[in-house]
């Protein structure tokens, strides 16, 4: 019990500075138009730390929009690796984004889950890029005392403040920090400043265990996706409520791109010539030695299953061609296929989709009607 | 560096010692890999990649873009690793343009492969549509090798026309071996004068006990879910009916999702699957 720690809210700043002199530090501020965003951060100031719970997604460190894989220039026999070894450290995660990237990092970790390859039956295949990342970036997350209204993460356990899983986790006790750490990285970053930290004491305690019963009764949301999850399973959701549900999407895609848990991507190819510094989306005549431009990027690309060409083949055969097909895909995998593949829900609660989805068919408030409507 | 650093996603390099048009839109290509390539499992001896039948490649060229290719050749038959690449869109346009000599760049091999086993001391029935005699060549070859573990063998082998039958010298070849070949085209020519009609039509002419017999299937959607019904009809357990699906992938090792059918990675589970798995992980729905 003596091992969490207390840092004066005092302190905070120079720990940030300190840190910063090692690797590059991440934090969220205020956009231009005042919309919150996870940058790497110049001055400690510019923190945020009013930020709300849900708004900007750190996934992007770890799992960028658009990241470049390999490089090559087409007159040479050799590929450049582009795989990005930067020390990070993001602070001011939520629980429910830091329960998100627990998550992916058990699905790209992976082997693979293959009935039987015959050939290689325990072949590694570790997504690199994500690995490399996720390996040199440290986090310092931070309970939320305040949920927001879109806020659901009590309901499947991510959240608002974890057990384990985080490196270092903040609580705020209004003139201090609570401070647990739970891995070695994590230890690393507060022992080093150890000077800094002052040991936890009983009343510290009592006060941290204060916030967490007061935060718990603040979430406005109770949603129970295990129940939805048993009349999905038990055949009570029937085809012409997903019709109905597709019929409000608007494929526009945002239900997946905020989504801290969404990992599918696209893999395309750009090449660059003297001539345009902007490439080009993918070359189509380009042969040998480089007659479509001077190099060539491949490069991988945030994806969505609510796109029609997600699972385009050649030819022009579309076999989730139904808007309601890819509405199952998106909830069927979120309730059905994480739970069986890692005994947990696709879905961390966020609530970022309530927020998004314009069609208001967010997991949410679709679980709610489920839950109200069919019996 | 290439190939010998730990990214899943470098792929190595291979030279064409062959590239021959097949007519048809379809490219032949003999590859030999380059070392250092990953990765020389167990059985991978002489430097020379590991593969079964049923396996793909991701196989590129920079600046157009990957593609899931299968492998047509047969590990211990044949020296190289062959493709054939049918021309449809963006990158297989631009593979079509390679030519002996030049590289080409190469991932894998990937997905489970065929089960041979399963039709170990059965009749085995090849139903081959279009393209999809590329991937079963492999196979075919195969249990031909180790035809003294195996039944009687069958081929019914269906295209759009006489010119798109491909594959000729096989063909020929697996005759001679005693492979019991039948071929059906949907659209005749003057020259031709076998079958026609689609290759579920024709099943009579292969005679076998179906019930003990084991099929594999490759072709088109439509084409592999009528022969899979109608073999069923016919008394074959769905443990014994196995296909090999298609889908977009562009990772081939289940990370990038857009394969994801259910709870299967057909990159991964897959590309090959019996009627009985099929029809297990359609419970899911999409
Ligand atoms: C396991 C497997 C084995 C295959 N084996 C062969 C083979 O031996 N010979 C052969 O000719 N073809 C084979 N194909 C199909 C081949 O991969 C596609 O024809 C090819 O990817 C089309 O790419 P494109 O860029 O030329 O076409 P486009 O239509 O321009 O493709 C656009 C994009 O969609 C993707 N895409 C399109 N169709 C497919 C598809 N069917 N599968 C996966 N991704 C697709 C491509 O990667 C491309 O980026 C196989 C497919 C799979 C899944
Ligand atoms: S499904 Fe919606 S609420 Fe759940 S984690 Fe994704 S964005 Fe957040
Ligand atoms: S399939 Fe859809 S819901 Fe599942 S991870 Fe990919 S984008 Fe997200
Ligand atoms: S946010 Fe809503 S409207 Fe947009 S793709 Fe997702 S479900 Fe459809």
């Amino acid at each position: 019990m003596k091992k969490d720690l207390i840092l004066n809210k005092n302190y905070l700043s120079y720990w940030l500075r300190q840190l910063r002199k090692e690797m590059q530090l991440i934090g969220p501020m205020r956009g231009f138009k005042g919309d919150f965003v996870f940058k790497s951060i110049g001055q400690i100031h510019e923190i945020s730390l009013d930020c709300p719970a849900s708004a900007p997604l750190p996934k992007e460190f770890v799992f960028p929009h658009v990241e470049e894989m390999f490089e090559k220039v087409f007159s040479e026999q050799e590929i450049k690796d582009l795989q990005n070894n930067d020390k990070r450290i993001i602070f001011g995660i939520r629980p429910c984004d830091m329960s998100a990237i627990n998550l992916i990092d058990r699905f790209y970790s992976s082997k693979f889950e293959s009935s039987y390859d015959l050939a290689h039956p325990n072949r590694k295949s570790e997504d690199s890029y994500y690995m490399a990342r996720r390996r040199n970036t440290v986090f310092i997350s931070i309970g939320c005392n305040n949920p927001d209204p879109t806020c659901f993460c009590n309901s499947v356990g991510t959240g608002p403040f974890l057990e384990s899983g985080f490196d270092v986790q903040l609580t705020d006790l209004g003139d201090r920090y609570f401070v647990q750490t739970g891995s070695k990285a994590g230890k690393t970053i507060t022992n080093s400043y150890r000077y800094l930290f002052e040991e936890a004491q009983r009343q510290d305690y009592d006060d941290q265990y204060e916030i967490m019963l007061s935060a718990l009764t603040k979430f406005e949301k109770r949603i129970n996706l295990e129940e939805t999850r048993q009349k999905i399973l038990a055949g009570k959701v029937r085809d012409s409520f997903w019709e109905w549900v597709s019929t409000r999407c608007f494929e526009c895609g945002g239900c997946v791109y905020e989504c801290p848990v969404c990992t599918c991507f696209n893999i395309v190819e750009r090449t660059e010539t003297d001539k345009s510094p902007r490439p080009p989306l993918r070359a189509m005549a380009f042969t040998k030695g480089g007659q479509g431009g001077i190099k060539g990027k491949r490069i991988r690309i945030w994806d969505t299953c609510f796109f029609k060409g997600f699972t385009r083949m050649a030819g022009g055969n579309i076999p989730a061609e139904k808007k309601v097909m890819r509405t199952k895909r998106w909830w069927f995998h979120k309730l059905l296929y994480y739970p069986e593949q890692f005994k947990r829900f696709g879905c961390v609660g966020c609530g970022r989709c309530t927020i998004t989805c314009p069609g208001r068919i967010d997991i949410a408030t679709i679980s709610q009607k489920i839950k109200v409507e069919i019996k | 560096m290439t190939g010998s650093n730990n990214n899943i996603y470098m792929p190595f390099k291979a030279v064409i010692e062959e590239a021959i048009d097949m007519g048809c839109n379809v490219k032949f290509f003999k590859v030999i890999p380059i070392p250092p390539h990953p990765p020389l499992s167990k059985g991978g001896r002489g430097g020379f990649i590991d593969y079964i039948p049923g396996q793909f490649f991701m196989v590129s060229q920079w600046g157009a873009g990957e593609a899931p290719i299968s492998v047509t050749s047969t590990r211990g038959l044949q020296r190289h690793i062959e493709f054939a690449i049918k021309k449809v869109g963006a990158v297989t346009t631009v593979l079509h343009k390679l030519k002996k000599s030049d590289t080409i760049w190469l991932r894998g091999p990937y997905g489970n492969g065929f089960n041979a086993d399963a039709a170990k001391k059965r009749d085995v029935v090849f139903i081959a549509g279009g393209i999809g005699i590329v991937p079963l060549r492999s196979l075919i070859n195969f249990i031909q090798m180790h035809k003294k573990q195996y039944g009687k063998i069958f081929l019914l082998y269906g295209a759009k026309n006489p010119s798109e039958i491909l594959f000729k010298e096989d063909l020929k070849a697996w005759n001679k071996k005693g492979i019991e070949i039948t071929l059906t085209v949907d659209v005749k020519d003057e020259s031709w004068k076998g079958n026609t009609g689609v290759v579920t039509g024709h099943l009579d002419r292969v005679k076998t006990d179906f019930k003990n017999a084991c099929s594999y299937i490759c072709g088109p959607d439509i084409m592999i879910e009528k022969t899979m019904k109608e073999l069923t009809s016919r008394g074959m357990p769905d443990r014994q009916i196995i296909t090999t699906l298609e889908a977009r992938m562009k990772c081939g090792i289940g990370k990038c999702g857009q394969c994801y059918h259910g709870i299967e990675y057909i990159c991964t589970n897959g590309p090959v699957y019996t009627y009985e798995e099929i029809k297990k992980r359609r419970v899911y729905g999409p």
